[in-house]
């Protein structure tokens, strides 16, 4: 569960003040497929990163699993992100001089001892890693280099770097974004798989064909929040149509 | 994670390159000089062997007389002995103590070979100079009439050619042959270490043969003299000396100003190449910081993603180290091949224990450099915000 109670994020230069989000307060529960949709430049990313643990909000509380992270250090934020949360860029983020293996791997070498088991040893990374790329169908890829994959096969690597290390929290920024509708349809196949087999899953969009495959769409705008819809695509359900958006507050001017 | 960090440095081998050849070099020059330093190093910490404190080198040349050199010499001799400022002198061939003179010969026992250094030097040799005898005596003028040549080695030649047993009474070389009268040589004392041209140079296996009074070409006279002896008493000896021997030059040098000139001539170019290897590391260590500066730049976006992944700080801070770490030791595998020929192949004549410390001093040298200069960048990286990083490509 991801609970975001009167975030606030400001960048400030020495000469600009710029608010990017204001009094986000949101609350994802466990098992959820969200989408979030607005303009570009309207903070969907600054929110992710708040919620993957990337960045500090100006004010305001995030919780992931019942614990308030404000106060955590580094290193606990590291082994949180790394622990429960996956990440999907759009951009794949992935190491060109790594095989698509190792890049798979890489979550698995920062895996301290903990209630999750112990440290990763090399036999067992790398039976890991062989498991999530064949979740995404890849597993005749493995000894391939990025460069030698379609963007499709790219970003299903990522997805197989994002569930490696069996988060509860898959954070997918734009994952459909560099790929045409078939590959972006295939990519979202494996989302709602993931969110069947129980993750919880907050993907950033602009495809509202897409947005409309999750149960809730967040809708922002100039940093504010704007709508919160329940949708009735919930594959757990069997329907695939929008039913209704509840829009939460009109845009006011958030930006100052 | 080294697995992890070796394949990611292999796997761009080709880009690092130039950077591998770079360290490779300082390696080796670093090996190099540290083969020099610790060759010089290890000899300075043998014991010279003798005294040369208040020793003076009285050289004669006797020009262009010929007419019964070796009785005017033993006058000369007689002539300084008399002198109540000398306390003793000895007369020794042109090789004395720290000149550039050198004599040296291979000495044969049975099987075994080995090049030694020669001195021929008179029965007060070891007294003047003060050097002790390990075992059996110093020859005497009994011995000039004996029917072998009364000869002293010193340990490294007992070790070379005698192994654990006993040299003294031992004889030497083949038996006489030719027509020039020469004799078998015969040992008859063993003294430690005598290191000629000073603290710097390697105890070298080493003779002392009988000088004979009567041949004329030995001409150098040590002169020990009493403490507090000054240049008056110098100028007072070269004008009795020349007075003894007219149209003989006289020329005299202290042993203390000869052994600093002669320690001059090795440290001089040993502290030239420690300058030369200082700026070439600082070029080197210029050029990696820049190197890994770039990179850091380059592989923002990668530092954002294992930022995202789950390292920390502080590991990618140590990831940077680590790679330098790895470049290094693809480096040093490369020098390590070329390297371990040195001892395997006797380059130079060193012992091997030189080369082994020497490629270790130069691989810790070659990893501090790196580690320092990948310590300030790494920094950087760490302090790079993911959220930033990851938005940048």
């Amino acid at each position: 569960m991801i609970k975001l109670t009167n975030i606030e994020k400001v960048y400030r230069t020495s000469s600009i003040e710029t608010l990017a989000l204001t009094n986000i307060n949101l609350t994802i529960n466990a098992g959820e497929f969200i989408s979030i949709m607005g303009p570009s430049g309207c903070g969907k990313s600054t929110l992710m990163n708040l919620m993957g643990l990337l960045d500090a909000p100006s004010a305001g509380q995030v919780e992931i699993d019942g614990r308030i992270v404000m106060q955590y250090r580094d290193k606990e934020l590291a082994l949180l992100r790394n622990q429960q949360i996956g990440f999907i860029f759009q951009s794949f983020h992935l190491i060109n001089d790594l095989s698509v293996l190792d890049n798979v791997e890489i979550p698995l070498l920062y895996r301290k001892g903990d209630a999750t088991g112990p440290r990763s040893v090399g036999a067992s990374r790398r039976q890991l890693a062989q498991e999530a790329l064949e979740k995404v169908g890849l597993s005749n890829r493995m000894k391939h280099f990025p460069g030698q994959l379609s963007g499709g096969q790219k970003q299903r690597v990522a997805i197989a770097r994002a569930i490696v290390g069996r988060p509860s929290i898959i954070l997918a920024d734009e994952p459909t974004g560099n790929l045409d509708s078939a590959m972006g349809n295939e990519i979202m196949a494996i989302l709602q798989q993931l969110n069947t087999e129980g993750s919880t899953i907050v993907m950033v969009t602009h495809d509202e064909t897409m947005a409309k495959k999750t149960h809730r769409l967040i809708r922002l705008f100039d940093g504010a929040m704007v709508g919160d819809s329940k949708l009735i695509s919930d594959l757990r359900f069997g329907i695939s149509d929008v039913s209704a958006g509840n829009v939460i507050s009109e845009p006011s001017n958030p930006k100052s | 994670m080294i697995r992890h960090l070796f394949k990611l440095i292999w796997n761009k081998k080709r880009a690092h390159s130039l950077l591998i050849i770079e360290i490779w070099a300082s390696f080796m020059v670093l090996f190099g000089l540290a083969s020099l330093l610790v060759h010089n190093l290890s000899n300075y910490r043998e014991p010279l062997g003798f005294s040369y404190e208040y020793v003076w080198v009285v050289d004669l040349n006797n020009n262009q007389d010929t007419v019964a050199v070796a009785e005017k010499t033993q006058r000369i001799i007689q002539r300084i002995n008399a002198f109540p400022e000398v306390a003793s002198s000895s007369r020794m061939s042109d090789n004395s103590p720290f000149s550039a003179n050198t004599m040296n010969n291979n000495v044969e026992r049975g099987n075994r070979k080995t090049m030694m250094d020669f001195y021929v030097t008179d029965e007060k040799f070891a007294d003047v100079l003060e050097i002790p005898l390990a075992s059996g005596r110093w020859y005497t003028p009994a011995d000039s009439i004996g029917k072998y040549r009364a000869v002293v080695i010193n340990q490294k030649a007992k070790e070379k050619l005698f192994d654990d047993e006993d040299p003294v009474g031992q004889l030497l070389g083949d038996k006489p042959k030719g027509n020039d009268g020469s004799r078998q040589q015969k040992i008859v004392g063993v003294i430690d270490n005598f290191k000629a041209k000073g603290e710097f140079m390697t105890n070298m296996p080493a003779i002392f043969q009988q000088l004979d009074a009567k041949e004329s070409y030995h001409k150098k006279i040590l002169v020990k003299v009493k403490p507090g002896t000054d240049a008056v008493f110098e100028a007072k000896l070269v004008k009795a000396v020349t007075a003894m021997a007219t149209g003989w030059s006289v020329d005299v040098d202290h042993l203390t100003e000869s052994c600093e000139n002669r320690h001059n001539l090795t440290l001089v170019p040993a502290i030239i190449f420690v300058i030369v290897c200082s700026f070439l590391l600082i070029n080197v260590a210029l050029g990696l910081f820049g190197v890994l500066n770039v990179s850091i730049t380059r592989r923002r976006g990668e530092i954002g993603l294992r930022r995202a992944l789950g390292a920390t700080e502080r590991s990618i801070s140590w990831q940077f180290v680590g790679e330098m770490w790895v470049l290094a030791t693809f480096a040093l595998v490369l020098g390590l091949v070329l390297a371990c020929q040195f001892p395997l192949l006797n380059v130079f004549d060193l012992a091997s224990s030189v080369y082994v410390i020497a490629i270790i001093v130069a691989a810790l040298i070659v990893y501090l450099l790196v580690t320092i200069c990948a310590l300030f960048p790494s920094r950087q990286a760490a302090a790079i915000q993911p959220a930033v990083a990851l938005h940048e490509e």
